[in-house]
Parts: C-alpha cells; sequence; structure tokens
C-alpha cells in the first residue's frame, strides 16, 4: 500500500541577520542591496587579524526573551529564540491548539556558545573550578537552541540539532523536510543559528584561511577576479515547516514548498579546497529530479559563492554539468555578500529570501563582485535587485569538509 | 535477482535495513570482540584521570582509552597529528567497522556515491579548544592575540568534523552530517541514517558518534552541575546505575560506528548480517534541559511509539540497553517508565545499563550501546550491569546483575536521553526474525 505523498510548506519566517532584524527589515535591506558588513563594534579589534563582518548590531535579547534565560544562554540561543518566535508569530499558529507530540524543532549551529563557553573557560582557569557557571553545558553545547525552543514552547516531538559548517542551515531544512514527508511530525520549527565573533574564533578561523583578514567590508567578493575569501556572518533564519494539508486546514500563509533536496561529499576531508563540481552537480540533480524541475523553470539559483577561487571554479562548473545550455539563462545570486557567511544561519537565510524574492517577484542582487571573472560566464544578479521569473528557486550550500547541499523551494 | 527476494526486501513500502559491520573503541575494549569480552566479564574501563591533573577539580575519575595507538588503527601520519582525539577516535572505529563489514578499501565509485556518513558527538574538540584558548590568552592572562606558530589551524572545534574526516578518509560521496544531540546523538545519527537508507537516498551508511573530553573544561562544566560521581577512590564502582548511592556520572570518551547496509545488498554479497534495524523514534521532554520528570512519562511515550512503529508486542521484547547513566533522577524515571508501559510484564525482561562499565561516552554512547545492543542478538547472550550491590527500592527490576546470562532474544530496545531533552529509541531484531511473516 502506498501512502499519499505528504507534501511540506513553508508558513512563517524569522530573521536575525546583518542588515536587517526581523523579516521586513530584513527583505527592505536586501532586496535593496543593503549590506550589513562593517566594523565589529562588540570588542575592540586593534590586536586582531580581522575587523570587519555581519555583526547584528542593536540586538537587545532582553526584548525577545526574560532576562533570566538570557543569562543563561549565549547569543546563538537570543538569536535562535528571536527568530523563532517572529517566524511562529508569522505563521499565525497557536501551539495551544496542536498536538504537541507532532510539533518540534530542528536547529542547525556550528561553533555552539562560544561567547559563554569561553569566559566560562576563562573562570575554570583564572578563578577555579567553583567560578565556572553551572550553566555553561546547557548554554554551550549546540543542542540548547532546539532545546531551549523545545522547553519554551512545551514541544514534544521530533526535536534535532545538526552541524554542518555552513550548509548545516540548508541540511535543517532537508532534516525537516524527510520528518515531514514520512510522517514524524506535522510542524517542525526549523532553521539555523550562529553567534561566533568572537576574538579567539577570529583568529582560529582567519588563520586556517577560513575568512579573510584585515578591514576593507566590500572585500567579500564572490566570483570575481580579486575574489580571495569570504567574510564572517552571524545571525539566525528560521521557517515554519508544516504538513501541506496541515498548513491549508488552519488558513496558514503559504509562503512556497520544499520540493526537493540534495546532498553528497566532495570527501576533501579539513583542506579548505573543493576538487571538483562533480559531487556539487549530484545534489543538484538529486534536488531537481525530486522535485521534477527542469532547468528553465528555475527563477535563480541562490549560490554558496565562498569567494575562494578552487570553490568558486568548481560551483560554476557544477552549474554547466547540471545546467547544459541552460547555464546562461539561469539568473544566479549570492545574497551573502550583503549579510557575510553566517555559517549555520546562512543557508536558511538564503532559503527565506528566495521566499521573499517568490513572494514579491524580485531577485535579490550580489553586491562588491564589481570585476566579475569573465571566464565564469556566469549570469550573476549584481548590486540591483532583477524582476523575477518562474516558480522555482534553488539553494546551494556547501561546507568545509566536502559538504553539497541543494534545496529546491516552489512558490 | 527472483521478484521474491523483491517482495522481501520492502517493508511498509520502505527499503529494509540491517547493520553488517561494526568498529569500537571504549574504555574497557577496543575493536569489536575486545569490547564485548571485557562487557561480558564485567570489566570495567573507569580508572583515575592520567590525560591531566585533575586534583583541583571534583572529580578525578574517568572512562579514558588506554594506549590509544592511531597508527595501529588505520589513521595516516597526518591524521593523527592535525585532526582532534574524538575525531581520531572516529575514524578509527569507522576503519574497524568497514574492515568488519569486509567493505574496505572494495568500494566502487558508483558505491561510494551512494555510502554516506551521520555521526554524533555532543562536545567535539573541547580539549583542543581549551588548548587553543590557553595558548591565544595566556591562560587567560590577557586579551586574545594572534600568535602565528602556537596554534594548529586544522583542529576546528566543530561538531561535523568526525563525519568529514571519516568521509575524506575513505573517499565516500553520499550524505555526510554531523548530529549534536548531546548523549543521544550517537542514535540519532544511527537513526537519520537509517530513514537515509529506507528513503533511497543511500545505500549504505557509516553511523555512530565519538566524544572526547576529558580535560578540564569537559569534566567541570558537568562538575559544577553536581552531575558526576565524586567517587575517586574506587573508579570501577563509581558508575552503578539503580544503586542505593549512586552518585552522578562518570564521563568517559569513545567512538562507535556500524556499517548500516540496504538489505538486498547485504544479502547479494553474502555479507555477515548482525541484525536489522526496525525502527527509530525519538521525542523531547520539553519539561526541562537536563531531566525527565520522575514518572519517565516522554520515556513511555518513546517506547510505546517504538514498539508500534515496529509492530511489535511488549512480550516480544526479549532485552532492553537502557540509558542507565548512574544519576539520581535517570535511573529511577527511567525504570518507572518501563513499569507504566509494561506492567508486570517489566519485570520479565532483562535490562543492562553499559554505562557501568564504560562510563557516558556521551555522543558515543548510544552508538556503543547499539553496538552491544546487535552482539547481544548475534550471540543470544546478555552482558551484566556491574556494581550491583543494594539496588535503589524504586529500581527492582532485573537489571542482570553482576554476571552475563545467556538469553533468547529476538527483538531488543536501545534508548538514550540527552542534554537538551531529546529521547531517542531505535529496535534491532535479529538477522532472520520474520515476526510471522511467510519466508
Amino acid at each position: 500500500m502506498v501512502q499519499a505523498e505528504r507534501r511540506v510548506a513553508i508558513t512563517g519566517l524569522g530573521v536575525v541577520a546583518a542588515n536587517g532584524i526581523g523579516k521586513e527589515a530584513f527583505w527592505h535591506a536586501t532586496s535593496n542591496g543593503v549590506s550589513g558588513i562593517k566594523t565589529i563594534s562588540r570588542f575592540p579589534t586593534t590586536d586582531l587579524p580581522v575587523s570587519v563582518a555581519g555583526e547584528v548590531s542593536n540586538f537587545v535579547a532582553e526584548e525577545y526573551i526574560d532576562r533570566k534565560l538570557a543569562a543563561r544562554t549565549d547569543r546563538m540561543t537570543h538569536f535562535a529564540l528571536a527568530a523563532a518566535r517572529e517566524a511562529l508569530q508569522d505563521a499565525r499558529i497557536d501551539l495551544a491548539q496542536e498536538n504537541p507530540q507532532r510539533v518540534g524543532a530542528v536547529i542547525a549551529n556550528t561553533a555552539g556558545g562560544v561567547e559563554f563557553a569561553l569566559e566560562q573557560i576563562s573562570a575554570l582557569h583564572v578563578r577555579g573550578p567553583r567560578a565556572m557557571s553551572a550553566f555553561t553545558s546547557l548554554a554551550w553545547l549546540s543542542v540548547s537552541n532546539a532545546g531551549q525552543i523545545s522547553v519554551h514552547y512545551g514541544l514534544q516531538g521530533y526535536c534535532k540539532t545538526l552541524g554542518n559548517d555552513t550548509a548545516g542551515g540548508l541540511d535543517a531544512l532537508g532534516m525537516a523536510y524527510g520528518a515531514i514527508r514520512r510522517g514524524a511530525a506535522d510542524v517542525i520549527i526549523t532553521g539555523g543559528c550562529e553567534a561566533l565573533l568572537e576574538p579567539c574564533f577570529l583568529i582560529i578561523l582567519s588563520h586556517g584561511g577560513f575568512c579573510l583578514v584585515g578591514n576593507d567590508p566590500n572585500a567579500y567578493r564572490p566570483f570575481d577576479r580579486r575574489a580571495a575569501g569570504l567574510l564572517l556572518g552571524e545571525g539566525a533564519g528560521t521557517c515554519i515547516v508544516e504538513e501541506y494539508e496541515h498548513a491549508v486546514q488552519r488558513g496558514a500563509p503559504i509562503y512556497g514548498e520544499i520540493i526537493g533536496y540534495g546532498q553528497t561529499n566532495d570527501a576533501y576531508g579539513l583542506r579548505n579546497s573543493a576538487v571538483s563540481g562533480k559531487q556539487y552537480a549530484r545534489a543538484m540533480y538529486q534536488a531537481m529530479r525530486e522535485g521534477n524541475i527542469q532547468s528553465k523553470d528555475v527563477a535563480y539559483f541562490s549560490l554558496d559563492g565562498r569567494a575562494n577561487p578552487a570553490f568558486d571554479q568548481s560551483e560554476v562548473e557544477a552549474l554547466r554539468l547540471t545546467f547544459g545550455t541552460g547555464f546562461a539563462d539561469t539568473p544566479t545570486s549570492v545574497p551573502r555578500t550583503m549579510l557575510g557567511h553566517s555559517y549555520a544561519a546562512a543557508g536558511t537565510l538564503d532559503a527565506i529570501t528566495a521566499l521573499l524574492a517568490l513572494q514579491n517577484a524580485t531577485i535579490p542582487p550580489t553586491i562588491n563582485t564589481d570585476e566579475l571573472d569573465p571566464r565564469y560566464e556566469l549570469n550573476l544578479v549584481q548590486n540591483e535587485a532583477r524582476p523575477l521569473v518562474g516558480s522555482v528557486v534553488l539553494i546551494g550550500g556547501r561546507g568545509v569538509g566536502g559538504a553539497n547541499v541543494v534545496l529546491a523551494l516552489k512558490k | 535477482m527472483d521478484t521474491s527476494s523483491n517482495m522481501k526486501s520492502v517493508q511498509n513500502g520502505k527499503r529494509r535495513v540491517v547493520i553488517t559491520g561494526l568498529g569500537v573503541v571504549a574504555p574497557n575494549g577496543t575493536g569489536k570482540e575486545d569490547f564485548w569480552n571485557a562487557c561480558v566479564s564485567g570489566r570495567s574501563g573507569i580508572r583515575r584521570i592520567t590525560r591531566f591533573d585533575a586534583s583541583p577539580l571534583a572529580t578525578h575519575i574517568a572512562g579514558e582509552i588506554p594506549n590509544f595507538n592511531s597508527e595501529a588503527l588505520g589513521l595516516t601520519q597526518e591524521e593523527s597529528h592535525h585532526i582532534d582525539r574524538g575525531t581520531q577516535l572516529a575514524v578509527a572505529a569507522a576503519n574497524l567497522a568497514l574492515y568488519d563489514s569486509d567493505l574496505l578499501n572494495v568500494m566502487s565509485e558508483e558505491e561510494r556515491n551512494n555510502t554516506g556518513v551521520f555521526m554524533g558527538s555532543a562536545m567535539s574538540s573541547v580539549e583542543e579548544g581549551e588548548k587553543v584558548w590557553i595558548s591565544l590568552t595566556n591562560r587567560g592572562k590577557r586579551a586574545p592575540r594572534d600568535l602565528v606558530d602556537d596554534i594548529v589551524p586544522d583542529r576546528l572545534i566543530l561538531t561535523y568534523v568526525p563525519a568529514s574526516a571519516i568521509s575524506a578518509h575513505h573517499q565516500l560521496y553520499g550524505p555526510c552530517t554531523g548530529i549534536s544531540t548531546g548523549c543521544s546523538a550517537g542514535a540519532d545519527a544511527i537513526g537519520q541514517a537509517f530513514w537515509t537508507i529506507q528513503e533511497g537516498r543511500a545505500d549504505r551508511m557509516l553511523a555512530g558518534g565519538t566524544d572526547s573530553a576529558i580535560c578540564p573544561t569537559g569534566l567541570n562544566v558537568f562538575s559544577v552541575m553536581r552531575a558526576l560521581s565524586t567517587r575517586n577512590d574506587e573508579p570501577e564502582q563509581a558508575s552503578r546505575p539503580y544503586q542505593h548511592d549512586r552518585d552522578g556520572f562518570v564521563i568517559a570518551e569513545g567512538a562507535g560506528v556500524l556499517v548500516l547496509e540496504e538489505r538486498e545488498l547485504a544479502l547479494a554479497r553474502n555479507a555477515h548480517i548482525y541484525a536489522e534495524l526496525i525502527a527509530f523514534v525519538s521525542n523531547s521532554n520539553a519539561y526541562h534541559m537536563t531531566a525527565l520528570p520522575e514518572d519517565g512519562a516522554p520515556l513511555q511515550q518513546l517506547i510505546k511509539q517504538a514498539l508500534t512503529e515496529a509492530q511489535v508486542m511488549p512480550e516480544q521484547l526479549g532485552y532492553i540497553n537502557s540509558h542507565g547513566s548512574s544519576t539520581s533522577p535517570n535511573d529511577a524515571a527511567e525504570t518507572a517508565a518501563y513499569k507504566a508501559v509494561f506492567g508486570e510484564q517489566a519485570y520479565r525482561i532483562p535490562i543492562s545499563a553499559t554505562k557501568s562499565m564504560i562510563g557516558h561516552t556521551q555522543g558515543a554512547a548510544s552508538a556503543i550501546e547499539t553496538i552491544l545492543t546487535a552482539l547481544v542478538l548475534e550471540r543470544q547472550v546478555i552482558p551484566p550491569t556491574i556494581n550491583q550491590v543494594k539496588n535503589d527500592v524504586r529500581c527492582d527490576l532485573d537489571y542482570v546483575p553482576n554476571v552475563a546470562r545467556h538469553a533468547t532474544v529476538e527483538v531488543a530496545l536501545t534508548h538514550s536521553s540527552g542534554f537538551g531533552g531529546v529521547n531517542s529509541a531505535l529496535i534491532l531484531a535479529q538477522a532472520n526474525w520474520q515476526n510471522g511473516r511467510q519466508i
């Protein structure tokens, strides 16, 4: 007996981003090419190799969560809770009407609660074991994002936390999509959060070549002749992922559906170099086949845009392999250039951007790529938004180690 | 392939998944046989900590992996120097699992396109992270300063690294992700991998968990919560689930990796099948970040759901590998849940808590426990819960005290509860168990 296939809708959006807090502010900035990358202000950067990032300014945790909870959790969780709250309101969902065993949360995160953790490691080593906060493990472990959301909203269903470098935010959506399709849940608060702008972390990441050094806020320019790396970001994106009929029955706003998900791996380990676009193309193919998507249906492809020449090249190669002759006709964009790479939040913010793009029939631009490398022959939406034609957006995300994740969204 | 075997290869419209390889690096044994023999003879891997001077802390004991020889376990020199210990344990366990499954170095590119890796980890490379912080800040004496020579940038402090390192070592191109649901991470990685094969997104998956956090921060984050046993003078007796004087869990390091395979492929290559994975369920406490409510209600729900999904009657359950962490609240809540679900039957199901011997390996725990459960099904022997001397009056079930025993086990349950409130369960069945179906 074959069960009718369950469809997966997205019914609510929540955003905490460097160029806007809240869905409206975020879309307004993003569609106008407004960058949130600036000089870091939360701590001095004089002795650090990099001083610019997509920092979320003017975020006051107590505006979204009570003071006691804010004190016991890290900034990454503040972001996650704030974005979850907005998404739930946006979805107009009344959790009291839902069976709590059918509601869950899947939140991706990469670095954990860095700021809280390092403060407590310092307390341990400087003042002694008993000076460490009893809340350290809870604030630090990335599981606390989905965990606090589930406690706060009384969610007894399917809850997961995953980590996959900068592709985690897309994987979270893929995981939620899979869980809803197989009936493990009906509603999942899904997304990614990251707050890794912390001095030690910046030193580690810049040394490893995982981000640019310096103080130029415009230096992150994927597919540019001068592309030399990315700038970091922080923030959170949350989508309410919901079984389609369930959404229709409660009259929920429906932004779109998740119709395909592909995931492969280049398997190059910890070396910061992608070797070819072959595996990434396989992930694209998986997502498109699952969603029954032709290249002509694709309104735009939101790219990973790592701005590392080897990654840029292999991303273009993957597009060529997948789109073939349709390559030049398919618009592409890297909205992350306005936010910095917000690691686990990146993929979800790209998905939210895609849904708002579909809703507003507008493709958001890529900024700073003033000298687009002609060898790529990319149809890149640059500097200004462009009218969107079509009903499907593909989002690509890659991670150090070799992860290639592609998500397909349809209006 | 004849059509009748095609019909058997699908259950409820989904592909069937079997376990064909096991790799484990545990405090009481490295490698499947060493680990099994240790568990069956009730041997503890808990000792006084040697990795650092733990005297300033309240707890001086842990489950360390003694004499871990990375190169003997197949790691390259580069891997042995540039990746964190937890990831090294994971790669070693993966190597052991692939060797055990007869898939080491023999898979074609096409097969490797369809093989992925999901690994659970709770605390990642805490030890290395702490050392980096110490260098950058001179142990907290100054603000972090860029020190070019002092840090090794490859040692990333991130939870997906084990999965990534395994896929790189074996050139596996399928789905690859890290799961970090605390102490349930291993089970979640295995469960998600199970679903991945069922859904046709992969044909084989390496799945399991790893953790290594035996360092000042790793211990102290739990010490300050008073979660760790301080039975420093009797390390081997410190992890004592269900005992009236249990005083917390014992932290440990380790890794466990299973090879999960689509059943038809396993049969076609005459693979050794330890057990079949029948069901994976998980839920959330929504109650507290670290504890179950006293009646174990979410656990009751979890177990019922698992049995339903597996289409197994309570009487068919031959063994439970419990979470049994040796903390005061957990063991009682767990027992309360079993009684609520099984009634009188609860007294007839043998239960053992592996943590009594190896401590709590966090992200690896539920993976190592799943490995043990698979071996129970293969060998029809149940390892004991050790340190059973005088039980908590509320904990009066059959925990297979101190001595292993032979038993008929066709279906088994293993479950875990993690920080963050996720509870996960896996149901495994004997390789040839047909549950009343015609063969």
